[in-house]
């Protein structure tokens, strides 16, 4: 798998919850979280390994670089927010990286994520062979998620 | 079930934290979805512990007597049951433990340093006899095995008594579906370490499916919001777990149970089938899983 190469980080939320975000960029309804981003920097990092086609890959109109964006969500405390920070090479995702909590967290937070994470990572089916309506697993950081992620899009629209 | 392009059919929001999605074969009016939102706030209102006013922030801070609502007193004989077959590992008592560890109203995510407050045994702490709480000291009760289980069954039973009969109710991680015809509905298990992976699928017509999992709200590399009672830190060595069962509060609850204490006495207690994926990438699942699991 080449799941492995990619920070452990990426895969509790990972291509599942990106594809249909990227995809369906055009309309935009992130419902009905309050408040928004609030901020997001492109920043440039050192690249990561170039991504294996089976990568979501975004319209060629998204530029290069690295991303960070910041999103907000409700959660049983009231606003969260959670970082997520994003490389685009060649149109492609290369690195994704989630972090918790307030602006400037450190990554740590999300280090380690997975105690066994790697032995797991490879065991099932893949959900596009498989007839399914619907997945059960996701929760929490989905709404915060996805707005950092719109946020990420209209920054890397060039 | 009706597709997403029927506004009035389909119903999505966000509520206690989380992605809601309500879908029927019969029009969602909007004042049924106005009683929904209601019922939604007032649950949150009694049971957050995220809240300054919610009745459950009052008590960790005043002991006294506590008329609760009516779902008080099917969510403590639940939750008593699921601390007596695990001995004292699942308990609603970590409220405590949970804010020392970081997981506090302001979400600092920073454990407080030293040792961690001890989670009290249930019947020192806490007594329910007849809807009313009575707690002789305060006491930070956290309802998260299996509150939102709760709120999904709430929400379904009042989509019923409205005259709904196919009607789906899906929390993110804790779903209940209610079916008059045969069709069912297939839902992938996701693979916690690797989302484009399901484990299996649940195939469910009436009942209830939850998920739990150690894996989403955790901080630090030992930190997650799933405490043992016993130990009083972190569950270890399940990394996810789902759940069927008729409702949602048992799909929840037995599936928080599962990351803290071992399948049988929980399948033999209650009408359940289950699946695990261990920390070491193990899954395993009880022989009437409806559906299919892959290992």
């Amino acid at each position: 798998m080449t799941t492995a190469r990619r920070p452990i980080v990426m895969s509790s939320l990972g291509l599942l919850s990106l594809a249909p975000v990227i995809a369906g960029c055009a309309s935009a309804d992130t419902s009905s979280a309050e408040d928004a981003l609030d901020q997001s920097v492109p920043a440039s990092e050192e690249a990561q390994a170039p991504a294996p086609s089976a990568e979501p890959t975004l319209a060629a109109s998204y530029q290069d670089g690295s991303y960070q964006a910041a999103g907000g969500y409700q959660s049983p405390n009231g606003s969260e927010t959670i970082q997520l920070s994003l490389t685009l090479e060649n149109g492609v995702i290369t690195a994704i990286e989630v972090t918790p909590g307030a602006a400037g967290g450190t990554s740590e937070r999300y280090q380690g994520q997975f105690a066994g994470g790697i032995a797991a990572e490879t065991i099932g089916k893949s959900l596009d062979e498989l007839n399914v309506s619907r997945v059960a697993g996701s929760s929490l950081t989905s709404g915060g998620f996805k707005k950092a992620l719109e946020s990420i899009k209209a920054d890397a629209r060039g | 079930m009706p597709g997403a392009r029927d506004p009035l059919r389909s119903h999505s929001f966000e509520a206690i934290g989380t992605a809601w999605s309500i879908e029927s074969a019969d029009t969602l009016e909007v004042p049924l979805l106005e009683e929904i939102h209601r019922l939604i706030d007032r649950f949150d209102l009694t049971w957050s512990r995220f809240r300054d006013d919610s009745l459950i922030s009052r008590i960790a801070t005043t002991p006294g007597d506590y008329a609760l609502p009516e779902e008080a007193t099917p969510l403590f004989e639940f939750y008593r049951a699921l601390y007596d077959l695990s001995h004292g590992r699942v308990t609603p008592l970590v409220g405590r433990s949970l804010e020392a560890l970081g997981y506090d109203k302001h979400y600092s995510l920073i454990a407080t340093p030293g040792p961690l407050p001890p989670i009290p045994a249930w019947d020192d702490a806490v007594s329910f006899y007849d809807g009313v709480l009575t707690a002789p000291k305060p006491v930070l009760v956290d309802v998260g095995a299996c509150g939102k289980g709760l709120l999904v069954d709430l929400v379904m039973e009042h989509l019923l008594e409205s005259g709904h009969t196919r009607v789906l109710v899906d929390a993110s991680g804790d779903l209940r579906r209610s079916d008059t015809t045969g069709s069912i509905e297939r839902v992938g298990l996701e693979n916690p370490a690797n989302p484009a992976l399901a484990l299996g699928v649940a195939e469910i017509n009436t009942g209830a499916l939850a998920a739990s999992g150690t894996n989403k709200r955790r901080w630090a590399s030992h930190l997650h919001h799933v405490l043992d009672g016993v130990t009083g830190l972190p569950s270890t060595g399940v990394m996810a777990s789902w759940v069927v069962a008729r409702d949602a509060m048992t799909a929840d609850g037995v599936a928080t149970a599962l990351l803290l204490a071992p399948p049988e006495p929980f399948a033999e207690a209650f009408d359940i089938e289950w699946v695990t994926l261990s920390d070491s990438g193990v899954v395993r699942h009880s022989p009437g899983f409806p559906g299919e699991v892959f290992s």
